[in-house]
């Protein structure tokens, strides 16, 4: 187990540094002046001149991209060209946040999928397989900036019973941080818990037409059993891989929704970092998607080997 | 480094929920006051400031040399009086006396000179400095009396010094801080900063020991940022904020009927404008190197109609940099109404009597948009097809001040002193940066330089007049409308008084 996370650990490296690569290249790709964006109304053309070289964005793009690797290293990944704050300490504060939100999405999409999935593949061609199937498609469809809107009319603005927009930490007021993002979650969570409800049926189906399901069936055992004990704990393994590639894209932000809502989230300032082209901070941001994306597929492996005995680390299945 | 990141953010995020903190934890003043703006104020130090959204907060944070009152005329604030030599090159100010910064620092005429020197330091990436323009420096005559020296007369000074520029920082903090001041900004205003988390909240607590006795009346002020126009809305409509900034004018109508009806959570408070709008046509390269052309599309514009039935009157049409109410207005000037058939002749005229196209950038968001549409169906009309394409803010500015465009739809957020609303965009000097038409016309040069050094605003008034009539004839840009401004107050706030700059102050505000 430990060789098999230094192994993937080590791993990391060259895919961050190709990571790195990508990254700053692209954010230089981007048209806009970084300079003539911060001076705005103040955009003379000697501020101009001025300001990049402050910047560092009038040397030659290969040195600005070492001397950003090279401040990495050394643990200092820059400061906002806004008002000079660190990058590090930024998204540290943010990084919470989008965690906090996303584990209730996800929460709120399991809690969602899993029952409907088993029933939709326990009871297929029926009418709950049916009304699950089209229900996940509505949340599918579902725009969530407008989903948004309609929950914070309905629960803020008419019923009173949760505030509109913002966020609380719950070190502060753990009540008000849940009820500040239990919509965003809701939102978020819905669209997930189509996706995972769809790919468990699929699984379920295949996982109950399996010979050892009907031999459990045949041994008498109670249907409950079957579906959760020997049927569902085989089928969400290609789940859980979804899964993981759904809380690797929430943690890199959630954009729309943060907006919505007004959650200070990495999503938030990923965007009005590309709006602003706060480059340092953009850089870190995307750093971070990058490095968490990683990080869940190898919890996703880890995960694997818990739930199935079958997989082991260093070989797949045995 | 990496230890001292996740250590400060630790300590921030424990703070961030100051704003729960019940209204009678500052002793002395009653009540916090929630304001929900638009987007996030960047940055916190008013020297290096270049967003107008970071002056709301200002406004509360620092006082200024010399302010404005609701009529636009200049007042007294850190300065008690002044006198200006008749060359115009040396104004003389009387200052306050027992004022502290919020860290202590005593306020006085060295701390103003630190003031200037910080601004005009070239070493100091100060956004100041083009508004300063001809200052070369500020002295301490006595400790309460500052001269500041021009190179030449230049009559936008006082405005100047109502804005950012006429904000004090602490000469303690400053040097300390040096680019990071913005994280810990020291002022002398009624309120002091307490911390800022980006993207959520900017949060003030009051000064209990402010100049002005007694003042001000609120304990708190949070500053909330949400950019979504309907969630913005929204937060006043659920009790979550007190005063919004900026609701979105497409729903004013609605918006006003509902704060009409009995028992509303709100009012609309509207006020005249200060901000204009248009269209930046390109005069070095095709189709608008053509003056007959400009002339051509302007004729098809009905700029009565964008104001009242594309915007529902929340604007006033345009025909000059200057609204109606701001201190350059000419009242003798005219809008022209719309007429196709003088289009048609221009057209004729320029050997284009089947009309011509040009692409018109714009931004993305729904005002923009129905303004753009709304000129590209009048200008069918002539034949001229205008072909709109919208692209992201920071792109739209690189390409209209590389001068890469045919037309471009932007405004400006307006200034008290008319000079910043016509000369950084129409003079050869802000090619590149703010005359996105690229025009250059050494007389309209000539006219805005001798304003500058004109002391008498009726004197200035008029040049501005001749300035706009040659505009008006060579159309470098297509003035459209000039929007009104909105904000939504909850009703329990009482004494706030919406100044012209549509910058909020909270010092006299209570909360009833």
């Amino acid at each position: 187990m430990l060789r098999f996370i230094t192994h993937r650990l080590l791993q990391m490296v060259p895919v961050l540094f190709f990571v790195s690569v990508i990254i700053f290249t692209l954010i230089n790709l981007i048209p806009g002046d970084a300079a003539r964006l911060f001076l705005g109304e103040e955009a003379s053309p000697d501020a101009l001149v001025a300001l990049r070289h402050q910047m560092g964005l009038d040397r030659p793009l290969p040195v600005q991209y070492a001397r950003w690797i090279g401040g990495m290293l050394h643990g200092d990944f820059g400061h906002s060209f806004k008002d000079n704050r660190s990058v590090l300490a930024t998204v540290a504060q943010k990084i919470p946040v989008t965690a906090e939100l996303s584990c209730m999405a996800l929460v709120i999409a399991w809690t969602i999928a899993i029952p409907a999935g088993v029933l939709a593949a326990w009871r297929r061609r029926t009418a709950a397989d049916y009304a699950a199937s089209a229900a996940a498609l509505t949340g599918l469809s579902i725009p969530n900036f407008w989903l948004g809107i309609m929950l914070i009319y309905l629960f803020a603005v008419n019923l009173h019973w949760l505030p509109a927009s913002g966020y609380v930490p719950p070190t502060q007021d753990l009540g008000r941080n849940l009820r500040t993002l239990i919509m965003p979650a809701f939102v978020l969570g819905i669209i997930l818990a189509a996706v995972v409800m769809r790919q468990l049926r699929s699984s379920m189906l295949e996982v109950l037409s399996a010979d050892f399901v009907r031999t459990a069936n045949a041994k008498g055992l109670a249907a409950a059993t079957v579906l959760v004990r020997h049927a569902l704990r085989n089928a969400v393994i290609p789940v859980i891989t979804v899964m993981g590639i759904q809380l690797g894209t929430l943690l890199g932000g959630v954009v729309i929704t943060e907006t919505i809502f007004s959650v200070p989230g990495m999503g938030r300032l990923a965007v009005e970092s590309i709006y602003a082209r706060d480059y340092p901070m953009l850089e870190g941001v995307v750093m971070f998607s990058a490095l968490s994306v990683l990080a869940v597929n190898l919890a996703v492996d880890i995960l694997y080997s818990v739930i199935d005995p079958r997989i082991t680390l260093e070989g797949g299945r045995t | 480094m990496l230890r001292w990141g996740a250590a400060a953010s630790l300590g921030a995020g424990i703070l961030s929920a100051a704003d729960l903190i019940p209204a009678s934890a500052a002793p002395g003043g009653a009540g916090t006051i929630r304001v929900a703006l638009e987007s996030d104020p960047p940055n916190m130090d008013p020297h290096r400031s270049t967003a107008a959204v970071d002056r709301q907060v200002y406004q509360n944070l620092y006082d200024k040399l010399v302010d404005t009152d609701e009529n636009l005329r200049i007042m007294p604030m850190l300065a008690t009086s002044w006198t200006i030599s008749p060359d115009g090159k040396t104004y003389t100010f009387k200052l306050q006396q027992g004022v502290k910064f919020h860290d202590g620092t005593p306020f006085n005429a060295e701390a103003v000179k630190y003031n200037f020197d910080r601004m005009r330091d070239p070493k100091f990436p100060s956004t100041r400095r083009s508004e300063l323009g001809p200052v070369i420096g500020a002295d301490a005559v006595d400790t309460y009396t500052v001269r500041v020296t021009l190179e030449r007369a230049y009559s936008p000074l006082m405005y100047v010094l109502t804005d950012r520029a006429g904000m004090m920082v602490s000469p303690a903090a400053a040097q300390k801080d040096g680019l990071n001041f913005a994280l810990h900004p020291v002022g002398t205003g009624p309120f002091r900063f307490v911390e800022k988390i980006p993207q959520d909240h900017i949060t003030l607590d009051r000064n209990p020991d402010y100049w002005v006795k007694g003042q001000p009346y609120l304990s708190r002020i949070t500053y909330r940022t949400i950019v979504d126009d309907n969630a913005r809305v929204a937060s006043i409509k659920s009790g979550d904020t007190d005063i919004v900034n900026v609701p979105p004018l497409p729903q004013i109508p609605s918006l006003k009927k509902e704060a009409a009806q009995s028992g509303a959570r709100f009012r609309v408070i509207e006020r005249g404008p200060f901000a204009w709008q248009g269209i930046w046509l390109n005069v070095t390269k095709p189709p608008f190197d053509n003056k007959l052309l400009r002339q051509a599309l302007n004729a098809t514009i009905d700029r009565n109609v964008i104001a009242n039935v594309v915007l529902q009157g929340a604007a006033d049409p345009l025909y000059s940099f200057f609204p109606n109410g701001t201190p350059a207005y000419d009242p003798s000037w005219k809008i022209p109404p719309r007429s196709v058939a003088l289009a048609r002749e221009k057209l004729q005229a320029a050997g284009h009597p089947s009309g011509f196209s040009f692409t018109l950038l714009s931004t993305p968001g729904q005002q923009q948009q129905s303004i753009a549409q709304a000129v590209q169906s009048m200008a069918s009309e002539a034949g001229i097809q205008a072909k709109i394409q919208i692209i992201e803010f920071g792109a739209f500015l690189s390409v209209l001040s590389h001068l890469q465009h045919e037309a471009g739809l932007i405004g400006w957020s307006g200034r008290p002193d008319p000079d910043f609303d016509i000369y950084p965009f129409i003079t050869k000097s802000g090619v590149g940066s703010f005359n996105d038409a690229g025009y250059d016309n050494p007389k309209v040069d000539e006219l805005l330089d001798a304003a500058r050094l004109l002391q008498d605003m009726a004197q200035r008034r008029r040049a501005y007049s001749e300035a706009t009539k040659i505009l008006a004839d060579d159309m470098p840009y297509l003035w459209l409308y000039c929007p009104k401004e909105y904000k939504l107050v909850v009703p329990r706030v009482r004494g706030f008084v919406d100044q012209p700059d549509g910058m909020m102050r909270f010092r006299t505000v209570r909360l009833a």
